[in-house]
């Protein structure tokens, strides 16, 4: 199965994203359900069109380089909250999702992080991503046959 | 002599590769054994990814309000 395999590894790459958006859309039906005045909906924008794109070309650019640097798939993805949290942070602030305070900063108008938090949060995400490239991204690439 | 030599050294490479046929395409199904390999391969996660997953589990426990941030970029 020789064809098209960076078409496989941009299907490969976005299938994570895909299977998380529904949860994220629970959040808007709970907003619509109780009237919750957060328009929670603009945030959205970032994790249903930015994030999906971004694994599936993430996915081809591991597969156009690992023939050459052998770098594990999961340090690959884990690489990639480097340049996925100061997009998402830009797009949620522009859309009023993130306020920067004296103390920390407050997502979706709710959750408060303090600025002693965000290291943790931000190596958190990285071990997600690696964990998550490493296992689920891994085994698709396996399955479809070009890993 | 020469000529003889080269002819004989022809007939013994095409007797040493077997002639490619018009079929390139194998003549099974590869898939089932495809699967039969993911089956077979030994699910071992390494105690270091278990620490960190263990690792992750706890912050997020900790601080349930990382839980719709973490969402976000995912």
């Amino acid at each position: 199965m020789n064809t098209h395999p960076y078409l496989r590894a941009y299907l490969a790459g976005v299938f994570v994203p895909t299977v998380v958006l529904p949860l994220l859309l629970t959040f808007v039906v709970i907003r619509l359900v109780h009237q919750v005045p957060i328009p929670v909906e603009q945030a959205l924008i970032f994790p249903m069109a930015v994030v999906p794109l971004l694994w599936g070309l993430w996915n081809m650019l591991w597969l156009w380089h690992s023939p050459r640097t052998h770098l594990p798939i999961g340090l690959h993805g884990a690489v990639l909250p480097l340049l996925l949290m100061p997009i998402g942070a830009t797009l949620a602030s522009c859309v009023g999702m993130l306020a920067i305070g004296d103390r920390g900063v407050t997502w979706f108008q709710v959750a408060h992080v303090p600025y002693t938090l965000i290291a943790p949060m931000f190596l958190a995400a990285l071990v997600g991503y690696y964990l998550v490239w490493k296992y689920v991204v891994g085994f698709l690439n396996r399955v479809l046959g070009i890993a | 002599m020469k000529e003889h030599d080269e002819n004989r050294m022809k007939n013994l490479l095409k007797l040493a590769v077997p002639p490619v046929g018009g079929e390139a395409e194998p003549g099974r199904d590869l898939w089932p054994d495809t699967l039969r390999r993911l089956d077979a391969r030994p699910a071992r996660v390494p105690w270091f990814d278990l620490a960190l997953a263990a690792g992750l589990l706890g912050l997020v426990a900790a601080f349930p309000a990382s839980i719709p941030v973490l969402l976000y970029y995912l």
